[in-house]
């Protein structure tokens, strides 16, 4: 849960992480349209971001589970 | 924001979701294999392969024609298209007569060198895939179709973002709760997949819709620029002998410097008048390869006639085309694009299941409201 309880701080911390995103897609999406090769690069990065974020939330979800269920089993 | 505002959005978000489920789940279905088309289309042999020639001096326009034309007897040819990845082959379209219908038309790709046939193009299962992802096989009424459910999905995209503060605004980003029930898992991965590929599916969900207009923009510039651009000849009849393709070439290479020919449209064809050659140029960077400038020549003398850009809406058209199909960025962008189609897919898939759940959790409720308005009998 968020400590703030001021509206546009709790906006940005709810929102922050998403534009930055969107803002990373749109630029990746354009600079393999405008800079060529280098423009390329940019964009597996940028356009990429979305696929790592869920990625890394889905494996962070895995390795909780492993650890708490490593946790149970050497408990019992 | 009001309950009374997040009912409102709620019902817009699930509504346009809904109508257009199916539609966007086909259409991420089949743009899947769409996106590695030329990779499936040569692992399956539907691709033509052109023989190595070392160095050798590329076949004239006009030996391409010929060859295409003794490919196909009786018919006449539409186009001749050179493609910048693949400078190898040349393709040419030949139909029953130059304005043709579309689906009676037949690609064939050509060494670029020995202007030997190599086969059929468009071909083969992914043609199946592809007619069904522009039009579901009902032509262009299948393809607004299709552009009306993108404007739906556009619309369910902005609700979702809108709904978005409400539902996550007491967590922290990127949050799975997987302590709740199974329902508010998916809603968590909704909310999350959703949000952070909103940008793209933005972006490929509106340039489809671009798309799925084509036709009606390309007969708005022949309505209106083009018409201007031939209207000096206006009430001349077609041409009765063809101006050579290497006089065509050559004058339309000296019309735009800089640029190369992309495709020739023949004198009738949809894309030029009756008779005129279209040259559509191209430059020499991923984005001016894009932008077209059509030259068009006499069909008899194949002397230059008239040349100017394309208007802003054309362009548009011809930069949202890379923007969906996402063949622009190398292998990698494609990897990178058919898994944002995945994770649309999970987005879609998972807001129907949500949608079910949350009926299935009414039910009983409702049930149980209405047993206890029903007269309990003496």
């Amino acid at each position: 849960m968020h400590g703030s309880s001021d509206p546009a701080r709790l906006w940005i911390r709810v929102f922050a992480a998403p534009i930055l995103l969107a803002a990373a897609t749109i630029t990746g999406l354009l600079a393999a349209l405008l800079w060529g090769t280098v423009g390329q690069y940019v964009a597996w990065v940028t356009v990429g971001a979305p696929v790592l974020v869920v990625s890394w939330v889905w494996v962070r979800r895995r390795t909780k589970k492993n650890v708490r269920f490593s946790r149970a089993t050497r408990g019992n | 924001m009001k309950a009374r505002t997040v009912r409102l959005w709620s019902v817009v978000h699930t509504w346009t979701s809904l109508i257009s489920t199916l539609f966007l789940l086909l259409l991420c279905l089949t743009g899947l294999p769409l996106i590695f088309h030329h990779e499936i289309d040569e692992l399956l042999g539907y691709a033509p392969q052109p023989k190595a020639h070392a160095s050798a001096a590329r076949a004239t326009p006009q030996v391409v024609a010929d060859a295409a034309l003794a490919a196909d007897p009786g018919r006449v040819l539409q186009y001749v298209s050179w493609d910048k990845d693949e400078p190898g082959l040349v393709m040419a379209f030949t139909n029953s007569a130059p304005d043709g219908p579309p689906d009676n038309a037949t690609l064939r790709a050509f060494d670029a060198v020995s202007a030997k046939m190599l086969g059929p193009v468009g071909v083969g299962p992914m043609l199946i895939v592809l007619k069904l992802h522009t039009d579901m096989f009902a032509g262009q009424a299948g393809k607004l179709f299709l552009g009306a459910m993108g404007l739906l999905f556009a619309v369910a995209i902005v609700s979702g973002v809108v709904l978005y503060w409400p539902f996550t605004r007491r967590q922290r980003f990127a949050t799975i709760r997987d302590s709740a029930a199974r329902r508010v898992r998916w809603l968590d991965w909704h909310n999350l997949i959703g949000v952070v590929t909103v940008a793209w599916a933005l972006v490929v969900g509106l340039t489809g819709v671009v798309n799925t207009w084509a036709e009606l923009m390309l007969n708005q510039w022949k309505a209106t620029e083009l018409a201007s651009m031939v209207a000096p000849y206006a009430g001349k009849p077609p041409p009765v002998h063809l101006a050579s393709l290497d006089d065509v070439v050559a004058r339309a290479r000296q019309a735009a410097p800089g640029m190369e020919v992309a495709f020739i449209a023949f004198p009738g064809t949809p894309f030029t008048s009756s008779h005129h050659f279209a040259a559509f140029m191209r430059g020499d960077t991923v984005l001016t390869a894009r932008l077209l400038k059509p030259v068009l020549l006499d069909g008899e003398t194949g002397e230059v006639a008239d040349t100017r850009a394309l208007p802003l809406y054309l362009q548009v058209l011809l930069i949202s085309q890379p923007l969906h199909f996402g063949d622009y960025g190398g292998m990698p962008l494609k990897v990178i694009w058919a898994a944002l189609d995945g994770l649309t897919i999970v987005v879609i898939g998972s807001g129907l299941y949500l949608w079910v759940a949350r009926r299935r959790k009414r039910a009983p409720a409702k049930a149980d409201a209405f047993a206890r308005r029903a007269p309990v009998p003496l």
